[in-house]
């Protein structure tokens, strides 16, 4: 044990967030897939109880040796990783479009699928660390920071945009907020949050003028919108039911595997997640929970203020952030204060993309935590070895 | 502290103040639903309930050996009436029951319109809220009556009440009925192949999970089925409809014709030993006519008689202990073993004949003292004769209930008697089914290899094949060579100069056979009155195709002889046969016509395809049912209409298809479809192979090149 833990370096109260997210997730997965795993097995929910904890060890595997590069290597591995994941999103997209539906995922061997835009989620959250730190001399320039910067998100977003609008707007805010802390003009934000804004009405306006049956997905986010506004259809009886979900779990909840609402919400191992968390473990898991992001999501800031250089800084408050606020989202969504997105909840939700994307976004914030902790220590170790020379 | 790390960390702790209240504001709203709406959801809760609703698989088709369906399953529904419903107001039902009493006629065509009128009245004032319209409703029927008065008005307001069931159908109805089999629900048992593919045929149901909404109504939870049911497979069948339908008329008129019992038929690939045609028909006096109900063929075992003289000659030539030319004095047809008489039917020639014409003539004088003095000494010699040719053996069909072959042996004191030797010889005193007749005569057309009677071809699934089955081998050789040849000389001789002459007279292609006509034991005795007539031969002769059996069972119009009640319908079925396939392939191919300049059609409803040929004044084999699609093959000499299955769920490849027909088939299976230009099908916006979803659009661009 003694010689384990000395292998794990990097901020050990991340380390504890992490292993008590993978155990509810393991939990509350393993409760909410009592529906479906009765769908392809006929009852055996252990397959997804295991197949689920392999891809959770798999995470926490690719978590430790994430952990052990250093994190300048990320910079550069990522760079080349945008070149791959642009062409991926393209070639999603038009098959995609060619299928006539919006077309998320690319099928893998073994029952996977691929989130192309996990891959591109991250990729451009390190680019964006990586160019915030080369243009920190002329950031407050329009020309020679801020396009240069805002092009790739305009891209990457816009290419996840006919598929997957949650996702892409999610990315969009938070590369907008990345770029806020890495001290670009305000006004050139609030104008590009003013021209989203102006988009995104255009593009609602025209949701409701467009025919019905040309909509597609698209039709899709104007039934969420309009539901979350006047209430009713499908949506809306998720939200009623991840809110009896909610009422039922009380201050404790019922106790784990006691999930009732698990059987009439759709997806509950995903998007609902939160809410069989708050059946299970009362408001008191549920707020749990919460803090467990909020203590993560601190961490980060503490080892930004500390860490010397900007890419370091940077890199984890970026990813942090993009991880902390899709919790927030999809938490947000659980307890009716958003409108239904589809968005998992990070390190929790089953799924092997999201939770492995997650996994190596934390493990490289862990790889910066644990250049801070050998910056820091140094002189310590020298001092114990010159204790040792003179006892 | 630089400016620079200045200006980043307010941006940061700002960003961070904001996750913090982000983070505030879920747990307040989480704490908000429990306390504020708490009560009412909890009381909401209560009232949520669940169900999980079997999805019944449905049971795989069985097929001809052409594709045709011989059995598949149909939904069916049961139609109920909410008469007297409060949603269904006094004027509204009075002003309206004049024609709907109308429709109803119209759609079910039971009883009048006045009839149902007073039904519904007596019922509406009973207050009859669960009326029966029809117990099995097609769903065409069901579509009409969805544009009837007050029952359009729904199942709330209009007190339409329908339940759905799948029906197993026969389209061919009786057409080799209890071969192909069905469900006799008392004992919950499948008879025929049904039964015997019951396990392939039969899928496995799927499950949905239905929550309650207001009004009472199930609705799924989830987008896709909790558990997808898996259909049964397709099993495809040796049965050739057309021989089939050839088989069982020729049969039919000779029951008819005898006023018999009971009759079977059997058609047999001679090489593969596939079953082309059984049928089995049987007196039911309740409708006073023939029908399909017990299989006699495969499970009546009987004593052959006459058609049984072949395997004594064979056995006994295969010993050496005779020759066709030894003579044998038949006398004036008249001899007796322990006292007990053996009569010929009347006497052969001058009484001093060869072997061949005892056989030629079926004389049972000659061929009991024939095996009499060739085995007397030792029975057994003969019996295990009789066993190398496979007679104590059961044949091991997939269909069960196949009847037990009895051929004693002198072992068994108990049932050996003198007299037995003599009368087995002669096809008494042991029985075997007709099938197991069939498959030996079968093997002697087949140069002795004895092939497995064989029903079954193939296992397929959405049409593609899964199981293969190739033909079983029982024997590779039942006799040598020699006597192989001998039997067939013998049978050829049958039909060219003695029982079978008449029939086959006029023939004008070579049969082999061999009458046989058997007393039947009543209660241990045998009544002169009550027979088994049967023929069983091959043919072509020289080259034998096909083997057949007919049996007629007890004729009562006066004939007897196999010769002319049995021989007649396999000359039937032989000449049908002939004509419409064998001597297609036999006759040169010089006949060039210019039938294969027509284009063979994409898929194209069958009326509309069957209508073409029809007008062009083409023959054309059509013998498929009549609800489905079809294409045209061309072949040299005629055009044959074959039906065109597509895959369920699965999208098809409408290429080259009309557009007309594109639609209606794209439709049918769920597709929204969006015509673009004229003419035919070039492509098509969804690929073929597709999994279909239901309400989704394709997009067909048409032109007329």
């Amino acid at each position: 044990m003694q010689s384990f833990l000395t292998k794990i370096k990097g901020d050990k109260v991340i380390w504890a967030v992490v292993f008590l997210l993978t155990l509810v997730s393991f939990l509350a997965v393993y409760s909410s897939t009592g529906t479906l795993a009765y769908k392809y097995h006929s009852g055996n929910t252990e397959y997804y109880m295991l197949k689920h904890a392999v891809i959770l060890l798999f995470g926490l595997l690719l978590m430790y040796f994430a952990h052990l590069l250093k994190y300048t290597y990320y910079s550069r591995i990522f760079q080349i990783a945008l070149y791959i994941a642009v062409p991926l999103l393209l070639i999603t997209l038009i098959f995609g479009l060619n299928l006539n539906e919006a077309k998320r995922v690319l099928p893998l061997p073994f029952n996977l699928t691929f989130q192309t835009s996990d891959l591109a989620k991250v990729t451009l959250i390190i680019y964006l660390a990586r160019m915030l730190t080369k243009k920190q001399e002329q950031i407050k320039d329009f020309k020679s920071a801020f396009v240069p910067l805002m092009l790739p998100v305009l891209i990457v977003t816009g290419l996840i945009f006919p598929a997957n609008f949650s996702t892409a707007a999610l990315l969009f805010v938070t590369s907008l907020v990345l770029i806020f802390i890495g001290r670009v003009k305000v006004r050139y934000i609030l104008g590009m949050v003013g021209i989203g804004m102006v988009a995104l009405a255009i593009g609602i306006a025209v949701l409701y003028v467009m025919p019905a049956e040309k909509q597609g997905r698209l039709g899709t986010w104007k039934n969420r919108i309009t539901n979350f506004i006047d209430g009713g259809g499908e949506e809306n009886y998720q939200v009623e039911q991840a809110k009896i979900a909610i009422a039922t779990g009380g201050l404790f909840g019922k106790m784990p595997g006691n999930s009732t609402q698990r059987n009439f919400l759709p997806h509950p191992y995903s998007d609902f997640i939160f809410a069989i968390i708050v059946e299970e473990y009362g408001a008191m898991g549920g707020g749990f929970i919460v803090l467990l992001y909020l203590i993560l999501f601190f961490r980060a800031v503490k080892i930004m203020t500390r860490i010397p250089g900007t890419f370091g800084a940077f890199l984890s408050i970026g990813v942090a952030f993009s991880l902390v606020f899709q919790a927030m989202i999809n938490m947000g969504v659980a307890v009716n204060l958003l409108p239904v997105t589809g968005q998992p909840l990070p390190l929790i939700s089953m799924g092997g993309t999201s939770i492995w994307f997650t996994s190596l976004a934390i493990g490289i914030i862990l790889s910066v935590s644990k250049e801070l902790e050998k910056k820091e220590k140094p002189e310590k170790n020298e001092l114990n070895k010159a204790e040792t020379v003179y006892a | 502290m630089t400016d620079q790390k200045k200006d980043i960390l307010w941006r940061v702790y700002l960003v961070y103040f904001g996750i913090l209240v982000f983070g505030v504001a879920i747990i307040t709203k989480m704490l908000l639903i429990q306390i504020v709406e708490g009560e009412e959801l909890k009381q909401q809760s209560q009232h949520q309930e669940l169900t999980v609703a079997n999805l019944e698989a449905s049971r795989g088709n069985i097929l001809a050996a052409d594709g045709s369906l011989l059995a598949t399953s149909v939904p069916i529904f049961e139609i109920r009436f909410d008469v007297a419903s409060p949603h269904i107001p006094d004027e509204l039902f009075y002003a309206k029951i004049d024609s709907l009493s109308k429709g109803l006629a119209n759609t079910f065509n039971k009883s009048s319109q006045w009839q149902i009128k007073n039904d519904l009245i007596k019922a509406r004032k009973n207050g009859k809220r669960y009326f029966l319209l029809s117990r099995s409703a097609t769903y065409d029927q069901l579509k009409a009556l969805r544009e009837l008065p007050i029952l359009k008005r729904g199942k709330y307001r209009g007190g339409l009440i329908t339940i759905q069931k799948t029906s197993r159908v026969r389209p061919f109805r009786e057409l080799a009925g209890r071969t192909i089999g069905y469900e006799i629900k008392e004992e919950n048992l499948f008879v025929g192949l049904e039964g015997a593919f019951t396990d392939v045929l039969t899928g496995e149901d799927g499950k949905m999970v239905l929550r309650r909404i207001n009004h009472g109504d199930w609705v799924p939870i989830h987008d896709e089925n909790e558990v997808e049911p898996k259909n049964g497979l397709d099993i495809v069948t040796t049965i050739d409809v057309n021989i089939q339908d050839v088989t069982e008329l020729a049969l039919l008129r000779q029951l008819i014709n005898n006023e018999a019992f009971q009759g079977c038929a059997v058609v047999m690939e001679v090489a593969t030993g596939h079953i082309k045609a059984i049928a089995n028909l049987r007196y039911d006096s309740t409708d006073n006519f023939y029908k399909e109900t017990y299989n006699y063929a495969i499970g009546e075992s009987i004593e052959p008689g006459s058609t049984f003289k072949l395997y004594s000659l064979m056995t006994a030539l295969e010993d050496h202990k005779v020759k066709l030319t030894d003579s044998v004095i038949t006398g004036e047809g008249y001899t007796s073993y322990y006292g007990r008489p053996l009569k010929d039917v009347h006497k052969i020639k001058n009484g001093r004949v060869t072997v061949r014409d005892v056989f030629e003539h079926s004389s049972n004088v000659g061929v009991s003292k024939i095996i009499y003095e060739a085995y007397k000494e030792e029975p057994e010699e003969y019996i295990e004769g009789l066993y190398d040719l496979g007679l104590n053996k059961k044949l091991g069909l997939e269909i069960q209930g196949e009847g037990i072959p009895y051929v004693k042996h002198p072992s068994n004191k108990k049932t050996w008697y003198g007299t037995s030797l003599p009368w087995m010889s002669i096809g008494y005193e042991l029985t075997i089914t007709p099938l197991q007749n069939l498959t030996i005569y079968n093997a002697v057309a087949n140069n002795g290899r004895m092939v497995k009677p064989q029903f079954v071809t193939e296992i397929r699934e959405a049409g593609i094949q899964k199981e293969v089955f190739e033909t079983e081998v029982i024997d590779k050789s039942i006799a040598s060579e020699e006597t192989i040849q001998l039997a067939r000389s013998l049978l050829e001789g049958v039909v060219e100069n003695g029982t079978g002459k008449n029939t086959f007279a006029s023939s004008p292609y070579k049969v082999a056979g061999k009458t046989g006509t058997a007393q039947i034991a009543v209660g241990g005795k045998y009544n002169k009155t009550n027979y088994n007539a049967s023929f069983i031969g091959y043919f072509p002769a020289d080259n034998p195709k096909y083997s057949c059996i007919v049996v007629i069972n007890n004729p009562s119009a006066g004939k007897y002889y196999g010769g002319s009640v049995a021989a007649p319908a396999f000359k039937e079925i032989a000449d049908k046969i002939y004509a419409t396939s064998l001597a297609l392939e036999l006759e040169t191919k010089e006949d060039t016509n210019v039938i294969h300049q027509i284009p063979a059609n994409s898929a194209v409803w069958y009326a509309d395809l069957k209508n073409i040929y029809t007008e062009l004044g083409y023959d054309h084999k059509d013998f498929i049912y009549e609800e489905q699609w079809a294409y045209a093959e061309v072949n040299e000499d005629n055009i044959e209409l074959k039906p065109e299955f597509f895959a369920e769920e699965v999208t098809p490849n409408v290429v080259g298809m009309k557009a007309k027909d594109a639609v209606f088939l794209l439709e049918n299976l769920g597709y929204q479809t969006i015509l673009n230009g004229k003419g035919k099908v070039r492509s098509q916006s969804v690929r073929s192979g597709t999994p279909v979803t239901k309400g989704r659009q394709i997009n067909l661009q048409l032109s007329s090149f």
